[in-house]
């Protein structure tokens, strides 16, 4: 009796799950499998004042700024690095950065960018900026990673010393170049006030790097502010992604959180070889510890797609 | 076997009864989703559910303060949900029109208003917004973040915008209209006016504001919908609002068809010689003539039918020499133009400002009615008139060789090469580009050959190349301007500003609000003022780099100033401005805005000292 009923009830569950199979999308997008993508992205970050994850309007982590912002045909995020020293002038760097990365926020939500062209996103941002009534002064860094759900590729654009890990399988596959001019002075987006125009360093967003790759599911991207990539080499931040179990925003969360506070501690360790410690020294400057910085910490996982 | 059977059974309901809970589940989840349904209990039966909607797009507008292309304070920011609301304060991400108050009417450049607009048409600007679904209204919801009150008329389209196919029968209904009232707040507040209920579906509304009463910029931030899918029963509520509406506006809204239909019966049955017409017949002619300009245009259509005199008075073209048709936008089509003409042949000034949209005129009736009436015409305004085309303007130029004053503000549609034709009205003394596509090339002829211009509006046109060229042109063959309006343009520098100044002394009036290209440190404002001592407005808005030596400058030189608009620059102190309130004993309007060194304290001080001057500082909060 229960062999028949078990077996009525197998045989119901496959034909119902046999009929449920036909995939309606079983023709879209190029590239690895169909259906679209999507990044499940957390993020964590630290200002320098210790003032642990203080969210100011938006994301704001000290001068860092950083934004998520999902659109039909693509998920973008992005992270901008304020320049302190305005703050010797008076001026309030995280003003700028953060205004920048909520206008990015902004304009990808009504639609007004292409996926393939992130540049486009820091040219159009840059430009409302000029048109805010307020004055608006300082610069930042950028960097926007832009994932197209039905192509597949992630479209990137950096400009200055922030930047983005891809890793899969353990490894990194893709990563960002840093854009310097010379030594802790990365290329920057900046507005000065008209007397200091041509004596302040005011990179065109342009002047961007911008790349373009296919990505997997399961694929990880990082996106931080020079505040991780000074205090935490490589293979710590690998270290910590290998504890990733799955693409649910809680284990995420966890993840960025964990890379966050680690870069957080080595940054007051006087005694650790971080990163820029070792780049100075290479550079003939004698210094050991990490780097007392703003860090910001996006962390995404290449989902499929749920509405 | 047995007990098998009765289990099964028991089986297949159970899962039965589990599989349509679930189907139930679903459909109720999609209707969630799309467009926020809402059981209303209020109104709305539970079969006829509310639908709540946010603007999808915005299609139309007749001006706004930002830049073509952006999205800070342009009005395409009233579309969708609200980014702002219920903070209060100056904010980009909000819908802004270019004007406020009456300072544009106490400026130069200021036009003498038409005679004949009735009194409860006072609509500056409009903004046309287009919904995703069609409903009949129940409530048209305003979200005002700034200066609220500028709203004075809510209506509604049958057309739906997004039908391929173009629609037969195109009706406006006026769904709230007021006359504009003071507001005292300026907080943000959302504004509900009592509609009244159509009995046709739209998704297309239309807002219409008057700024008039308002003390800075009115900003929007979004408008929401509220309606039903199927007809409401007409309660008893709202036919006492009908009873309410049906005033001079109404009866004028009927009138539109009538008065084509009786004109062309009455037109055509011969009268005969009928009794007296008792004291009217002693009355000299020019005095009922005289009488009979104090009615509204449909009041004089409507005059015509009475009687042979009174026809005979209200036919006459001395009547029509300035005819506005510019409130009765709703309703003016072909037909209407056709009926007029006869009527038209000496009208010097023609209002057709937003009229003709959507296929109400089309490019023959215009013409057709400009062979009949275009040659005395002197005054031509056809701002956002979007059925103009390229022909229109070569029929214009054709047709109307005594024309002095034409507006195209706003009209984005018409191609760069409708241009050209204007430079043939060679005695063109005023002419509005605002917000058109006009290109280098035409632009440079018509400076060439209308050097009779006295009023030149180029804000926001963005297809010329190089303002420094069009400066200079400008400089070398408009002696006589008066005012120019280069609001917007974004590269003009130096070299193009210091040949405006000495090509043209006679300006009174000159906007370079947002022309970023401008530098201080050059001299150019010093200059400027220098070399136009009649100036009465100077707008240098957003220009960062203003200083104290350029307050100085114009409060030398420029004594006669009435308008100055500094915002944003950090580089002006309270003590110039103090002179320069000193100086300008004219001076009633200054906008220091976002100047970082003149705070609130400093306004209030200036206000004390000057109390006729208004002090204008917006904030963002």
């Amino acid at each position: 009796m229960f062999s028949v009923l078990s077996y009525g009830r197998l045989v119901a569950r496959a034909v119902l799950g046999g009929l449920s199979q036909t995939d309606p999308r079983a023709g879209g997008g190029s590239g690895s499998g169909g259906g679209d993508y999507g990044l499940v992205t957390a993020g964590c970050g630290f200002g320098k004042d210790f003032r642990k994850g203080l969210l100011k309007k938006g994301a704001c982590y000290g001068d860092d700024a950083c934004f998520v912002a999902r659109h039909r045909s693509a998920d973008v995020l992005g992270v901008a690095d304020g320049v302190g020293g305005w703050r010797d002038y008076g001026v309030d760097p995280s003003q700028f950065s953060g205004t920048l990365m909520r206008t990015c926020e902004r304009l990808v939500k009504e639609g007004r960018f292409v996926p393939s062209n992130p540049i486009g996103i820091l040219t159009t941002s840059y430009c409302e900026l000029l048109q805010n009534k307020v004055p608006l002064l300082g610069s930042s860094t950028a960097c926007i990673v832009v994932l197209d759900r039905t192509s597949h590729r992630l479209h990137t654009a950096n400009l200055g010393d922030s930047g983005f890990l891809v890793v899969r399988g353990g490894e990194v596959v893709h990563r960002s170049d840093e854009q310097q001019h010379y030594f802790n002075t990365p290329f920057q987006l900046s507005i000065a006030p008209p007397e200091a125009e041509g004596v302040v360093l005011s990179d065109s967003p342009d002047a961007a790097d911008s790349t373009s790759f296919d990505v997997q599911l399961g694929d990880i991207i990082l996106t931080a502010t020079d505040g991780l990539f000074d205090n935490m080499p490589d293979y710590m931040i690998l270290q910590e992604l290998k504890k990733l179990k799955n693409s649910n925003y809680e284990s995420i969360q966890q993840t960025a959180r964990s890379i966050a506070e680690q870069a957080h501690e080595l940054a007051y360790d006087p005694n650790y070889m971080s990163p820029f410690a070792q780049f100075a020294c290479d550079n003939g400057l004698n210094v050991r510890g990490g780097k007392p910085d703003d860090i910001t910490v996006l962390l995404s996982i290449v989902a499929e797609y749920t509405d | 076997m047995s007990p098998v059977f009765p289990m099964l059974t028991v089986l297949t309901m159970f899962y039965y009864m589990c599989l349509r809970r679930r189907a139930r589940i679903a459909t109720r989840g999609e209707i969630m989703n799309s467009h926020r349904t809402i059981e209303s209990n209020s109104r709305a039966s539970p079969l006829n559910a509310e639908v709540v909607q946010y603007a999808k797009e915005v299609v139309d507008f007749s001006s706004h303060y930002g830049s073509e292309n952006s999205m800070s304070y342009t009005m395409w920011n009233l579309a969708g949900v609200p980014n702002v609301f219920p903070s209060s304060g100056d904010f980009t991400q909000t819908a802004v029109f270019r004007t406020y108050g009456t300072w544009w009417d106490q400026c130069p450049s200021a036009s003498v208003p038409f005679k004949r607009t009735p009194p409860n048409f006072q609509s500056q600007d409009y903004v046309e917004l287009a919904f995703e679904q069609q409903v009949y209204p129940t409530a048209v919801h305003v979200l005002e973040t700034y200066h609220p009150g500028a709203v004075i008329r809510i209506l509604a389209c049958s057309a739906n915008p997004y039908s391929p196919s173009p629609p037969a029968e195109v009706r406006w209904e006026i769904l709230w209209s007021e006359k504009p009232t003071k507001v005292n707040a300026s907080q943000a507040r959302q504004f509900k006016p009592c509609i009244k209920q159509i009995n046709f579906p739209t998704n297309l509304i239309r807002l219409e504001v008057n700024s008039s009463l308002l003390d800075y910029y009115t900003e929007l931030d979004a408008v929401v919908l509220h309606g039903v899918k199927d007809k409401p029963l007409l309660s008893l509520k709202t036919s006492l609002i009908d009873m309410n509406d049906l005033d001079e506006d109404d009866y004028e809204e009927k009138d539109g068809c009538g008065m084509d239909n009786l004109n062309k019966k009455f037109s055509s049955i011969a009268l005969r010689e009928g009794p007296s017409n008792g004291y009217f017949d002693k009355l000299p002619y020019e005095l009922i003539q005289l009488i009979l300009n104090h009615l509204t245009l449909p009041d004089l259509c409507r005059l015509a039918q009475t009687c042979k005199l009174l026809n005979q008075h209200c036919c006459d073209p001395l009547q029509y020499i300035h005819l506005n048709l510019q409130p009765y936008w709703a309703k003016l089509n072909d037909t209407s133009l056709e009926f007029l003409q006869a009527r038209c042949t000496l009208v010097q000034w023609l209002n057709l400002s937003w009229t003709g949209n959507r296929g109400f005129i089309s490019v023959a009736g215009f013409s057709r009615f400009l062979k009949v009436c275009g040659s005395e015409l002197v005054r031509l305004e056809l701002s956002c008139s979007h059925f103009l085309n390229e022909t229109c303007l070569e029929i214009i130029s054709e047709m109307c060789p005594n024309l002095q004053d034409l507006n195209l503000s706003s009209c984005d549609k018409l191609p760069p090469q409708a241009f050209n034709h204007i430079a043939k009205l060679c005695g063109l003394k005023r002419l509005i580009l605002y917000r058109t596509k006009v290109e280098q090339t035409g632009l440079l002829s018509i400076l060439n050959f209308c050097s009779e211009l006295q009023h030149l509006s180029l804000g926001s046109c963005v297809m010329i190349e190089d303002y420094d060229v069009i400066a200079s042109v400008i400089g070398a063959k408009c002696k006589k301007l008066r005012t120019l309006d280069l609001w917007r343009c974004k590269n003009i520098t130096e070299n193009g500003i210091a040949e405006l100044a000495s090509g043209c002394p006679l300006l009174e009036e000159l906007d370079l609000g947002w022309c970023p290209t401008l530098q201080s440190s050059t001299g150019c404002f010093a200059k400027l003022a220098r070399q136009l001592p009649n100036l009465q407005k100077l707008f240098l808005t957003a220009n960062r780099s203003v200083c104290d030596t350029d307050i100085e400058e114009l409060a030398c030189n420029c004594t006669r100033l009435r308008q100055l608009d500094i915002l944003g620059t950090r580089m002006v102190s309270p003590a110039s401005l103090r002179k320069l309130l000193e100086s300008c004993k004219d001076l009633s309007l200054l906008d220091v805005s976002f100047c970082s060194q003149i705070d609130n304290r400093a306004v209030l001080e200036l206000n004390v000292s000057f109390p006729k001057v208004f002090i204008k500082k917006s904030f963002t909060q």
